[in-house]
């Protein structure tokens, strides 16, 4: 199947993958700008403080416990 | 004892809460599984390969932890306290105008495994070819999952194609329901 595409002109613009997730694209931009919020989030103390901790080869804070 | 392991794990923590969030959808279980994934990758140091991609090490560990918790708990539905739930827009605006609420509530409703793996590919920054490692597929597959996540979420944010496949997207929608 798959051959849904008419088969004229416009589809020999050959789409490598999965589609462009590029700049362009609406989707790839507001991919990009939903994740780049999340990153830009301050992180948690708790991380530094528990590197430190493992650094120190103190035990590791006791399992989340569920 | 190694400072630079240190730094440089402490580098990738904005990045690892941003996937484990995005895989997760809720902040809290997010950062328990960010916690884990240090825990474990400090661990497990010895075994990491310097000079290799630290940040797809740590993803591949935060993505284990992901699914194994995920089995243990049995599968309990991820709906995150409806915070970010919300739901998705009927109409949303014109080309161009596409609020990241709806983005989000939109992403959400993916399967996991299309939206880590249009994650990895359209925001983390890995290649087909790391992504499919992180995951432990084969690089079609990951390409198959970015393809179909990317046209689900046209389908859900009504957004037409923009060029590349040509139906429009009541076309699509009849053709992914039908033919799948």
């Amino acid at each position: 199947m798959s051959s849904d595409k008419t088969q004229n002109a416009d589809t020999r613009k050959n789409t490598h993958d999965a589609g462009d997730l590029g700049v362009n694209s609406q989707i790839g931009r507001k991919l990009k700008q939903y994740y780049d919020d999340l990153v830009s989030d301050d992180v948690p103390d708790r991380f530094t403080e528990l590197l430190a901790r493992l650094d120190k080869g103190v035990a590791k804070p006791a399992e989340p416990k569920d | 004892m190694s400072p630079d392991f240190r730094k440089d794990l402490i580098g990738t923590i904005p990045s690892l809460r941003a996937f484990a969030i995005s895989l997760s959808q809720n902040t809290d279980k997010a950062d328990d599984l960010v916690q884990e994934t240090l825990v474990k990758a400090w661990d497990k140091q010895s075994s990491f390969q310097l000079g290799t991609n630290l940040k797809a090490w740590l993803f591949t560990i935060l993505r284990n932890e992901f699914y194994s918790q995920m089995r243990k708990r049995g599968r309990e539905v991820q709906d995150s306290d409806g915070t970010i739930t919300a739901g998705v827009a009927t109409q949303p605006q014109q080309h161009g105008a596409l609020d990241l609420k709806d983005f989000r509530a939109a992403l959400e409703r993916l399967p996991e495994d299309q939206r880590e793996a249009i994650i990895l590919i359209g925001a983390s920054g890995f290649s087909y070819e790391e992504a499919a490692e992180i995951c432990g597929c084969a690089v079609g597959t990951i390409k198959s999952r970015v393809s179909r996540a990317r046209s689900r979420l046209q389908e859900i944010l009504h957004i037409e194609d923009e060029g590349d496949f040509g139906p429009d997207s009541i076309t699509a929608q009849v053709l992914g329901t039908t033919s799948v």
